[in-house]
């Protein structure tokens, strides 16, 4: 049984079929443009977007956009996670507030939020209020969530025993309390800001007069293709960049 | 679980309040409790419309649904929204079919699994909202580009479900089929399927969800005929009243759905016990 | 009991990963046996010896890395699921099908005729005592009336041959007696080749015509003990004299196995955090 050599000859196949499935999207995306005659305005070709890219990088175009975004998303997240995180604790104190707050909590989250953005457009405006608004909105529900079901279903033994051990109220909860609550309150968190950024790029999409995602929209409409791919591009990247390191985050402080 | 103290165990389980009558009559009844909840918070949004935020922002809700009959007599409405709901079914029903054969495909192999699995992952955590505009771009404005950000939307979480499903069968009852006798074929169709199931289900209850989401966005990013088309003219009209009816409809809708999903997915889950 | 035998082992080792894998583990070591036709054999032996590992060569669900398995005259390569019949110590039921469900579905991989699977469900889930149980899922069941279902499912292949990997393992004592007595009194109206492994001095003894007794690993077998006691073995022939000295030897062949095979195990899990392989 030769395990262990047919165990890497499998995974260098796997890495092969990933490149290979890459390397086939590239060419058949520099193909289509470059001698398939399918329109720049319909599908502009990889190497103009490289190079708009680059543009936008080097000249600090995207500084501006970035920055708003970027600011709706701090705001937005700091709203729902101290509002989240003390209504779930208060909820979570009492056994008869989680059973009453819980299910009406759930079933707000069920509805797909972004529903909102209209009526938010119209009392907050176009600007960054509504865009904050409706980030702190959507992402207050999983960190609500979350924070209710770890700081409620701390297991008995080891409040008992803290307790037994003489312990305060304030250090049974710093002591006992959040680091038994912490893992799930960080996912929710971890939730929370994801979904924040989703709402804020989204709304910025749909309706808002900047933002990483109006840009995408606004050129869009300017039919600038090669340019809108380097935005998305961008955006999708950094996006990526943000949800790793909250990630990362979220595993350093359950270690 | 309480996290209260255990000395005080009494002390929590008669409350705060501590008094005969009201107290206990609503400890016995969280869902009256719940009720009130939702009335308080639709008696806040009453006072708040009257008498602190202008009418053009925002309407009370005692207006909002005695005019509801008004959003439905809209010319445009009730059709815009059977659209919508068009737009929704035929999303979540290529969903599942993408979903299931492609989630069979990669998941079935250890192979395949390894090879598509980052892949598959990679694109199911990227923000698709970025790409709305190429979805109108190449689908147009109509139904099409809705149906196809839906399903965009929709056919991951099934896709890794039903991986999951097939991929996490106990080793033990592959080889008690194997030690029967039982060919490729069989292990599949009266081991490996039946097990995929519930998750399955599982990934149609999220699918729902993406689904609502996904139609719903390209919808109000803009809509000829779909109920993307009244947000925008409810909005820009500064019609309150009308925007708040609609989108209440919508809430009710999801609401009805995700329902809907959550107790199909519970009925095929029952051998699942703990 | 006849002469005639069943199960030819000769010469089987195993080993699981290659020379110098940190998971390398010798398994079993050169073991031959011969199983007479309609003799229940016991193994035992300390964690680790190899007696499952047997188990599932003789079952033709694993390849040994030498030596041979013969049942009949073939040579075992695969599963024989006309001669053979499992049953597992973890619960291999499936869970979303019922009980006879789940009972006829190893008839329908054997390819026996859907009338018969009927009849002959029905007939092995009364003999096991589950008549009444038949359209209960496993997860409504407690672990012994599983067990009991998946015998019945072993059973019902009308195989010559059964193999039974600590089939009561996961339950507790009590359940296990009435389990033992039960088996004895089931398979003493069959004429199969039963082959058990346990860790059970007791239900070894209680239950088996022959004990093989397993070193510790590498396992082979040390000694081979001979019960003759008739068939069904009556509950008090485990208070009897007869009983406790053969018990005796077994725990004596067994105790030096079990304090190597533990010592050896705690040498292993301070020097990589997982075993290798498993027996």
């Amino acid at each position: 049984m030769s395990g262990r050599a047919e165990r890497s000859a499998g995974r260098w196949a796997s890495r092969a079929v990933q490149l290979s499935f890459l390397i086939a999207l590239l060419v058949l995306w520099y193909g289509l443009t470059t001698w398939g005659h399918v329109s720049p305005i319909l599908l502009p070709n990889p190497l103009a977007v490289l190079h708009e890219l680059i543009q936008v990088i080097t000249t600090g175009e995207f500084v501006g956009d970035l920055l708003t975004t970027l600011s709706e998303l701090a705001a937005a997240f700091t709203i729902s996670m101290v509002l989240g995180t003390i209504i779930g604790y208060l909820i979570s104190r009492s056994p008869y507030l989680i059973e009453v707050f819980e299910p009406l909590l759930a079933g707000i989250y069920s509805i797909p939020i972004i529903l909102f953005l209209p009526l938010y457009s119209l009392l907050f405006g176009l600007g960054e209020p509504s865009k904050i608004a409706l980030g702190a909105t959507i992402s207050f529900f999983p960190i609500v969530l979350n924070t209710i079901a770890g700081f409620g279903h701390v297991d008995r033994i080891f409040i008992i025993s803290a307790r037994s051990m003489g312990a305060s109220n304030y250090q049974l909860f710093r002591r006992v309390l959040v680091p038994a609550a912490l893992p799930i309150i960080l996912t929710g968190l971890r939730m929370g800001f994801t979904l924040a950024l989703l709402a804020i790029l989204g709304s910025e999409v749909l309706a808002s007069l900047a933002g990483l995602g109006h840009r995408i929209a606004e050129l869009d409409e300017k039919m600038d293709r090669a340019h809108m791919f380097a935005y998305i591009t961008f955006a999708v990247v950094i996006a990526a960049f943000l949800n790793t390191v909250v990630s990362w985050l979220e595993a350093k402080g359950k270690r | 679980m309480a996290h209260a103290p255990a000395v005080d165990d009494t002390r929590d389980l008669t409350g705060a309040a501590g008094r005969q009558g009201v107290g206990a009559f609503l400890r016995a009844r969280p869902w009256l409790a719940r009720l009130g909840v939702i009335v308080v918070l639709f008696a806040v949004w009453e006072i708040a419309a009257r008498f602190f935020v202008d009418k053009m922002f925002l309407a009370p809700p005692s207006l909002v649904y005695m005019r509801l009959y008004a959003v439905f007599a809209t010319a445009g409405v009730p059709a815009a929204l059977r659209i919508t709901f068009f737009e929704l079914t035929v999303a979540f029903l290529i969903s599942v079919a993408i979903g299931l054969s492609v989630g069979l495909a990669v998941g079935l192999s250890r192979f395949t699994h390894r090879s598509f699995m980052p892949i598959i992952l990679l694109l199911y955590g990227t923000p698709q909202i970025t790409i709305l505009p190429l979805f109108v771009l190449y689908f147009g404005i109509g139904p099409a580009s809705k149906i196809a950000f839906g399903v965009s939307h929709g056919m991951f979480p099934i896709i890794v479900t039903v991986i999951a499903g097939v991929q996490n069968i106990k080793p033990i009852l592959l080889t008690s089929a194997k030690s029967m006798g039982a060919s490729r074929w069989q292990i599949f169709r009266w081991v490996i399927f039946p097990h995929m199931v519930p998750s399955f289900f599982t990934g149609m209850r999220l699918a729902m969800s993406a689904v609502l989401l996904g139609v719903l966005l390209a919808e109000l990013y803009g809509s000829s005929v779909g109920i993307g088309y009244f947000t925008t003219l409810f909005t820009q009209s500064f019609d309150p009243t009308r925007l708040l009816g609609l989108v209440s409809v919508l809430a009710a809708m999801a609401i009805a759905l995700n329902e809907l999903a959550r107790r199909a997915e519970m009925r095929f889950s029952r051998w699942r016990s703990a | 009991m006849t002469g005639e035998v069943a199960i030819r082992v000769s010469g089987v080792s195993h080993q699981f990963g290659e020379k110098g894998d940190a998971r390398f583990v010798r398994a079993l070591l050169d073991t031959s046996l011969e199983i007479a036709r309609g003799e229940l054999l016991c193994l035992i032996g300390p964690s680790g010896c190899g007696k499952s590992t047997l188990l599932s060569i003789i079952g033709g669900l694993m390849e040994p890395t030498a030596g041979a398995v013969e049942v009949g005259h073939q040579q075992v390569r695969g599963p024989l699921p006309r001669e053979i019949a499992y049953v597992f110590q973890e619960n291999a039921l499936f869970p979303w099908s019922t009980v006879i469900e789940n009972v006829k579905l190893g008839m329908l991989f054997q390819g026996v005729p859907r009338p018969e699977q009927e009849k002959r469900a029905r007939h092995s889930l009364a003999a096991v005592g589950l008549a009444d149980f038949a359209d209960h899922y496993p997860g409504q069941l407690s672990g012994g009336m599983r067990q009991r279902a998946a015998l019945a499912r072993a059973l019902s292949l009308e195989t010559g041959i059964l193999l039974m990997d600590e089939p009561f393992g996961a339950l507790d004592e009590q359940t296990r007696m009435v389990l033992g007595e039960d088996l004895s009194v089931l398979l003493s109206r069959t004429e199969k080749t039963i082959v058990f492994v346990t860790h059970s001095l007791g239900e070894a003894v209680f239950l088996a015509d022959r004990v093989a007794v397993f070193s510790a690993r590498p396992g082979t077998i040390k000694e081979i003990i001979e019960i003759e006691e008739p068939h069904p073995r009556r509950p008090e022939f485990i208070t009897s004299e007869k009983f406790t000295s053969i018990r005796n030897k077994l725990y004596a062949l067994l105790h030096d196995e079990i304090r190597k095979a533990v010592s050896e195990s705690a040498r292993i899990d301070r020097t990589e955090t997982g075993r290798g392989g498993s027996p």
